[in-house]
């Protein structure tokens, strides 16, 4: 059905291989407004104008490239839209620069408590409760690199920044990621009681 | 992490410093042809870094895990269709 917008009148319909590959990408899309967002209710509205911004849109679509890649970006500057320029920018508190400093000295305790859980098949909503834990600079990097499997530089496109700090915030996020996990793991009573030297 | 200048160059042999400092490049296949060959061939010989390896690599395939946990809500689904239907999908 047709909106009788002008603007929509005057649009050719989105072509159908378009419209599968969009919205066969529904679920990536929805990952990563969440872990922009955090809020689910927040997340539905990005995914939401991102899929309509793209609709409207698809004509500005490379067919050959990564379509996942250009639903991320408008994503993002769905997201960056939808919040006062700012205001919300997180970036990391000391609090957070311990905890990552932490995670790193402790990497021989996070390593050896992760290590014999690492083969469980029920860590996926541990996984899931710390990567919602992340600071969101570094949840957006881990989640387009680790769960939809975009290169570096793609990330990097799509986050608007650059591959080095892509680079950067993927490690400390995903050692974060190592220290909550560990945690959880000990707190659940999965590993063995720590031994002397490990953290407070 | 280790400083930059333990990072592996082009034609340098790598060593452990240099191998830690990229694996998550080398893990994510990051690494042009020729230090991802030398890197591979460091992991390989050297015990450690082969067990690093492979803890980074479990890892990395326990989190992609997280993928099925959480997927679009079937009734956002239905509305973002709908809304694309009210644009001109599928006319």
């Amino acid at each position: 059905m047709m909106t009788d917008a002008p603007e929509a009148a005057a649009r050719p319909a989105a072509p159908p291989e378009f419209s599968a590959a969009a919205i066969a990408a529904m679920d990536d899309v929805y990952r990563f407004a969440r872990s922009l967002t955090r809020d689910p209710s927040d997340a539905e509205d990005v995914v939401q104008d991102t899929y309509l911004r793209a609709f409207r849109s698809w004509h500005t679509f490379q067919p050959g490239t990564d379509i996942r890649r250009w639903l991320f970006t408008i994503a993002r500057n769905v997201f960056l839209r939808s919040r006062e320029r700012g205001q919300r920018e997180v970036t990391l508190d000391d609090e957070q620069s311990a905890v990552v400093d932490a995670a790193q000295a402790q990497e021989a305790w996070v390593r050896g408590g992760l290590d014999p859980i690492l083969d469980r098949t029920d860590l996926g909503p541990a996984i899931t409760d710390a990567l919602a834990q992340l600071p969101e600079n570094f949840r957006a990097v881990v989640v387009l690199v680790d769960l939809e499997d975009q290169p570096y530089e793609a990330a990097a496109e799509v986050l608007g920044v650059p591959v080095g700090t892509v680079r950067s915030r993927l490690f400390r996020g995903r050692k974060l990621l190592q220290h909550s996990l560990a945690q959880h793991a000990r707190d659940a009573g999965l590993l063995p009681t720590r031994h002397s030297g490990s953290p407070a | 992490m280790t400083p930059d200048h333990a990072k592996p160059t082009t034609g340098a042999a790598v060593d452990c410093n240099a191998a830690l400092e990229s694996l998550f490049d080398f893990l994510d296949g990051e690494l042009d042809g020729s230090i991802e060959e030398r890197l591979k061939a460091h992991v390989q010989q050297c015990k450690p870094c082969f067990e690093r390896a492979d803890f980074e690599r479990r890892f990395l395939a326990v989190v992609q895990t997280a993928r099925a946990e959480e997927r679009c809500p079937k009734a956002l689904r239905e509305r973002v269709l709908s809304t694309l239907r009210a644009e001109g999908l599928g006319a």
